[in-house]
């Protein structure tokens, strides 16, 4: 059987080893680009979240390249991510697509129902041959967020623009290539040094010089939101290298196995994420004191959590309607206002235009310059 | 912010309930809990233009109309009475969702709107327990420290009013004749509907419509959507009286017993987690497999996130099994009146068409026009 699922950032590094591992045939789709998009807004709903119009682009596009299944994981609201794969059925399924959709529910405190789906598409291996496939995924997973985490360092102080996204792409090619856990820890040591020395970084951590040409060195910028708009360059028109190559630090507190911790694997295995997230919470609560679906709650928390750690502002991004992102952008000014922090809210989806949402990032990056200029101002305003 | 756990009202004190959002589901509930607490009711003045461009200013863009409303109508009421109810409508039966705005809600009015008298707020969840209400509208007694005995005696007289509201909407009454039934007191009737209107939610009996006034039959349109779009014509621009003007009966997806929406709810394969949208959806499924009506419409708010997916379903659905139109009509406060009639004129029009030509090609008709 030949299986697909969506993309989101690296993603596909992992799930395409993961599903491979499984003996699985995997076809990979295009990553997104603008006819992808283009195919996706043609046939999803119109007031389907921006996410979801790129899912249908991919599908498509590996779909006609031979896919006979789709791996996409479900929910149990009230994001509306949650029904994405049953809305994502039924327009393949009108556009004469014979496609069957294999969805990962989110086990609700144990593991079985997803292990037999798992174990299912894998053709009834044993267990412990899924759970090495799992572990091996696993693994890539964690190394491709510390690739993505030492671009985060190394992009503001990169002599030569782009260098520093090069090594990344290389280190990132080469563990897609990686066929066993000692190859990937290998490759992953090896990787991280590569993009730090690409901007002349040591490992140890010390920071380097702000290049010249970068007005806005050592400015740094906490990223909130929807993870899928937070993690896919594509959809928030790679909103880390612009900011990155301006010589904002851009600091995630998520990354792609935090979302594979908290969707897949039920919490009571994780005491540390639980602390994490109670954190989160009680950060959030003077303003939301409510779980609302989605990163909704992760975004006023987190939003509070950069403000102690010294950020010099957020930028919080979400697809238009994103209706725990709303939530969350109608509490962030007020937050904001108290602490004494810039938040830009940015909603976009497929009309968002290139240049307005340069100027509106040059013009906050520019606020954030200048209050660190008279004396890290950072007084209530 | 650290909220005072006990909430001081004296006995009499007047509570301010927003005519917004799931008060159109629950009114008759908050009037009987609020009053059985030994508290007076007052509810805000019908929805107005006014009204929602009060509370445009004070939500932020995204906002979808209705909640823009509700912020309006908590305007209305923040100098007029001694406390705003806010409660938390997190699940109204298990399993489902309402919607993360809602969840949200009262922190994002608590936040956005400054000023506010004291508010009453509490959850009510039934994710995990099904007496949501109960549990809920014992929460608020005990903020407003009231007695357990008073509590329960609230919250069944509660409970009793919104058992006899959802009868009469079952029946085929109006929000307004079911409401001011449930729970007397109900003493500001919105403009234009003092009269009952004729053809507004035609009864359902035993599942077939009653057979309405002799002659030959109207044409009957199925009207769904969430309550609050339906029953607030102050936010669907009096979408109820054009449609009935223009000559059609209409069937609504309030008329559903609780029953008949899991029924149809428990057949999918994967069940809706929004509790609107589980309604909404059993609601086209049934009013097209009996063949109760000629056409539907679907009143969207711009932006809804539950109708976008649930529309969705429901309209390929339709598409796929049967030959009916089914317009999603998107409304927001941009939407204007001679528009809107124009659609309806032209979707009546050409439901009136088919019927005198009842051989219509399949398919040829489904109507996917929005905004």
């Amino acid at each position: 059987m030949r299986v697909t699922f969506p993309h989101m950032g690296n993603l596909w590094i992992i799930v395409k080893t993961l599903l491979e591992d499984l003996g699985l045939e995997v076809i990979v789709p295009p990553l997104p680009n603008r006819r992808s998009l283009d195919v996706g807004v043609r046939h999803a709903p119109e007031f389907a979240c921006f996410p979801l119009k790129l899912n249908i682009g991919d599908f498509v596009g590996a779909l006609d390249q031979g896919a006979e299944a789709i791996v996409m994981a479900g929910g149990i609201g009230p994001c509306r991510f949650g029904h994405y794969a049953q809305v994502e059925a039924q327009v393949l399924h009108d556009l004469g697509y014979d496609a069957e959709m294999v969805i990962l529910e989110p086990p609700r405190g144990h593991l079985d129902g997803l292990l037999a789906k798992i174990r299912r598409l894998s053709g009834g291996k044993p267990l412990t041959r899924v759970w090495r496939a799992i572990r091996f995924g696993w693994e890539k997973l964690v190394v491709l967020d510390d690739f993505d985490r030492a671009l985060t360092r190394a992009r503001p102080v990169e002599r030569l623009t782009g260098s520093a996204a090069r090594a990344h792409r290389v280190a990132a090619a080469r563990l897609a290539d990686a066929d066993g856990v000692w190859a990937t820890r290998r490759v992953g040591g090896e990787g991280v040094r590569e993009i730090l020395r690409a901007a002349g970084l040591e490992e140890s951590g010390r920071p380097g010089e702000p290049s010249r040409g970068k007005p806005f060195a050592r400015l740094r910028v906490g990223l909130v939101g929807e993870l899928f708009m937070v993690a896919e360059p594509f959809a928030n028109q790679e909103l880390e290298r612009r900011l990155g190559e301006m010589g904002v630090e851009v600091l995630r507190p998520l990354y792609l196995s935090d979302w594979v911790r908290t969707h897949l694997i039920p919490r009571v295995f994780q005491p540390g994420r639980r602390r994490r997230a109670s954190e989160v919470k009680r950060a959030a609560r003077p303003y939301l004191g409510h779980f609302v679906g989605g990163e909704g709650l992760d975004s006023v928390g987190e939003t509070i959590l950069f403000d102690r750690q010294g950020c010099d502002g957020v930028i919080h991004v979400a697809p238009f309607t994103c209706m725990p992102e709303i939530v969350a952008a109608s509490l962030l000014p007020e937050a904001g206002r108290d602490l004494g922090l810039p938040v830009l809210s940015l909603f976009l989806d497929e009309h968002t235009a290139e240049a307005g949402l340069t100027t509106r990032l040059e013009a906050f990056v520019d606020l954030l310059g200048r209050r660190r200029a008279v004396g890290g101002a950072r007084e209530k305003w | 912010m650290a909220m005072a756990w006990q909430l001081r009202l004296k006995d009499g004190a007047v509570v301010g309930l927003p005519r917004a959002l799931l008060f159109y589901e629950l009114y008759p509930f908050w009037r009987g809990l609020l009053e059985g607490l030994g508290l007076r009711v007052a509810v805000s003045t019908a929805t107005s233009p006014k009204l929602i461009e009060a509370g445009t200013r004070h939500a932020m863009d995204e906002a979808c109309l209705p909640v823009k409303s509700f912020y309006g109508h908590v305007v209305v009421l923040r100098d007029r009475v001694d406390a705003v109810f806010l409660p938390r409508l997190v699940s109204l039966s298990p399993g489902t969702y309402t919607c993360p705005k809602m969840l949200g809600l009262p922190d994002m009015v608590r936040q956005n709107l400054r000023s506010l008298p004291p508010v009453i707020v509490a959850d009510f969840d039934a994710r995990l327990r099904r007496r949501s209400l109960e549990e809920g509208g014992e929460s608020v007694a005990c903020r407003l420290g009231r007695s357990r005995g008073q509590a329960r005696e609230a919250v069944s007289r509660g409970l009793e009013a919104l058992r006899s509201f959802r009868g009469s909407l079952e029946a085929g009454q109006s929000f307004e004749e079911a409401a001011s039934g449930a729970a007397p007191g109900w003493k500001t009737p919105l403009e234009g509907w003092k009269t009952p209107l004729e053809g507004w939610q035609t009864p359902l009996a035993g599942g077939d419509p009653a057979p309405t006034r002799p002659g030959p039959r109207r044409l009957r349109v199925g009207l769904v959507g969430h309550a609050y779009n339906l029953f607030d014509p102050g936010v669907n621009l009096g979408l109820g009286r054009k449609l009935v003007a223009l000559g059609c009966d209409l069937v609504t997806s309030e008329q559903l017993s609780e029953e008949e929406v899991q029924t149809e709810s428990a057949a999918l394969p994967k069940e809706i987690f929004w509790s609107s949208g589980r309604r909404i959806l059993a609601a086209v499924t049934r009013f097209r497999r009996r063949e109760l009506v000629d056409g539907f419409i679907h009143v969207v708010s711009f932006g809804c996130g539950p109708d976008s997916m649930v529309g969705e379903i429901a309209e390929r659905e339709t598409r796929r099994s049967s030959n009916l139109p089914y317009m999603a009509l998107t409304i927001d406060e941009h939407t204007a009146e001679g528009g809107l009639l124009t659609r309806l004129e032209a979707f009546t029009d050409m439901l009136a068409r088919r019927r005198a030509r009842p051989e219509a090609p399949e398919g040829s008709v489904a109507a996917e026009v929005t905004t």
